[in-house]
């Protein structure tokens, strides 16, 4: 089991994602929108979300603190200072 | 333990304030100067317009708080990174644009200094705080994209610079490198 995290207008949820670890960036991305208009990831919840609302995010890979193989799905980070 | 901050904008100026009771010597690297428009997002205050960035909050750590910080006014490119980041045992990136974030992690790499990234979406919705194994810069999705300037996004930056200043004071206090992603919804550490 991956956990799907989703981050959406500074909300973030996550969500079983009964896929392999190694879906492409695509699926993810498409999953994610079928996953947040249902209501998938408990506390993010927008039935009529655009179909392109995550074509600029970005999907990483990485383990969680317990080993559990995690993805993100989270907006660009480009600015700091 | 030595720490260099490269940009003192606005996760820069805001993380270097929280770090001021690390048992540390700080030093922050920016070429850029206090502009009025800073104060809405930015860690300086009306007397900081137009000074160097990184001599205002030298300033600043010193009048307000006692604390002795070193400010080095200058742009971080690969000819000179080396001698930015020398005598240091941490980088923190909180530069806004990839292409400085990638001299800065070239540089840190070569000379074996551990790098902590910071950055922020540009809507004010997210942070991220990475170690630079784990840390691909993004790059803005076009020219001109609307930044954090404005001031509206005062939440998130201080929420990512807090957590910026809590893995720093980590990685000083037990050399623990924890990544952590900020949102609206609260702080949550990955690895």
């Amino acid at each position: 089991m991956t956990i799907l995290n989703i981050t959406y207008q500074g909300q973030s949820a996550d969500y079983d994602l009964a896929m392999d670890y190694a879906t492409s960036d695509g699926d993810i991305r498409r999953i994610a929108v079928e996953v947040v208009r249902s209501g998938g990831a408990r506390g993010l919840h927008v039935p009529n979300l655009p179909t392109d609302a995550f074509t600029s995010y970005v999907v990483d890979r990485l383990r969680g603190p317990d080993g559990q193989p995690r993805i993100y799905l989270r907006p660009k980070v480009p600015f700091g200072a | 333990m030595r720490i260099v901050f490269c940009g003192a904008g606005a996760l820069g100026s805001h993380a270097l304030m929280l770090c001021r009771n690390l048992e540390a010597d700080l030093r922050v690297v920016d070429f850029d100067r206090v502009e009025s428009k800073n104060l809405a997002a930015q860690w300086y205050v009306k007397q900081s317009v137009g000074k160097h960035k990184a001599e205002a909050v030298r300033l600043q750590l010193a009048n307000f708080y006692g604390v002795k910080a070193e400010g080095i006014v200058a742009r971080l490119a690969a000819t000179n990174a080396a001698q930015l980041l020398a005598g240091c045992e941490l980088a923190v990136d909180c530069f806004d644009n990839a292409d400085s974030r990638l001299v800065l992690a070239a540089a840190a790499r070569a000379a074996g200094v551990a790098l902590l990234h910071g950055a922020l979406a540009a809507d004010g919705t997210f942070g991220l705080v990475r170690w630079d194994q784990r840390f691909v810069p993004d790059r803005e999705d076009g020219e001109g994209q609307p930044t954090c300037e404005g001031g509206e996004h005062l939440p998130i930056i201080g929420l990512t610079a807090a957590t910026l200043a809590r893995a720093i004071a980590d990685f000083v206090g037990s050399a623990l490198q924890r990544d952590y992603v900020v949102s609206l919804s609260g702080v949550a550490s990955q690895v």
